[in-house]
């Protein structure tokens, strides 16, 4: 993964007001979510009703 | 037939509590075949991976990764298979919340899911401290306090690396696979949860039911 990030800099932090974490981690989170929201909305396939 | 024989009185009961068609089952119901219900399956596989590329790393010890291609590889593994592990099985708590997965009698199995979760959070935790690298000795130094404020530190010092990689390597895995065999004994015994029941159809049968006291009066 390094080789295809560039990981010597300073890390990045996303902060409002109490709120604080590492931008990977909330980028991690809305992944979860939008996985979440697919699994619930598109049908498998070859599922049957 | 009673029988006086534990061994016999114990297969009884595994029996009567998980006869051959629950515990391997052909079939499922038909929402299973909804997307949300992969992820318990997916969790499983990955924790399938975790224990087979650990086992490895376990076999050639803790600094092996440090100098070979093929340790480094197997580290990788064990390291992305953790990640999806917690991906797969936050999604999976995330599904069985909403749709309130204790219902029907199933309390037992999401309290299992619930302790495995929590318990699977100092197992990797213990494996970050188990690097052998400055990443573990900065997390060990910077969790010690914490650890020390909760008042645990003196069960569970995270600067005794043979205490971290014995909980890591046995105590904690053996525990994690032990409620997750138990978590999935108990999803065969009571099924998988059923999806709540559309407003639209609950209403319906609401409509064509007869009054209560219908038949008294016919």
């Amino acid at each position: 993964m390094a080789a295809i990030f560039n990981l010597s800099h300073h890390p990045s932090y996303a902060h409002w007001h109490f709120f604080q974490m590492s931008v990977p981690n909330v980028i991690v989170i809305v992944v979860m979510l939008v996985v979440f929201a697919i699994a619930i909305l598109v049908r498998l396939p070859g599922a049957e009703r | 037939m009673s029988t006086t024989s534990w061994t016999a009185r114990v297969r009884e009961r595994a029996v009567a509590a998980l006869p051959p068609d629950k515990l391997l089952p052909d079939k499922q119901p038909s929402y299973v075949t909804s997307g949300i219900y992969i992820f318990g399956v997916l969790s499983l596989a990955s924790l399938v991976v975790i224990i087979a590329s650990g086992s490895i790393l376990a076999l050639k010890g803790p600094a092996w990764w440090h100098f070979t291609g093929v340790g480094h590889f197997f580290n990788s593994i064990h390291l992305w298979s953790v990640e999806l592990f917690f991906f797969f099985m936050v999604i999976h708590l995330w599904g069985k919340y909403w749709m309130a997965a204790w219902r029907g009698g199933r309390a037992r199995v999401w309290i299992t899911g619930a302790v495995t979760f929590l318990i699977a959070i100092p197992c990797a935790f213990t494996g970050y401290l188990s690097q052998q690298n400055f990443d573990s000795q900065w997390i060990s130094t910077q969790a010690k306090d914490a650890i020390n404020a909760s008042g645990i530190g003196a069960f569970f010092n995270v600067l005794n690396f043979g205490q971290m990689y014995s909980y890591h390597v046995f105590l904690l895995p053996a525990l994690v696979v032990a409620i997750v065999i138990a978590h999935i004994l108990l999803v065969r015994k009571h099924g998988v949860v059923p999806p709540f029941e559309p407003r639209e159809l609950k209403a319906k049968v609401a409509a064509t039911e007869p009054p209560a006291d219908a038949e008294s009066r016919s």
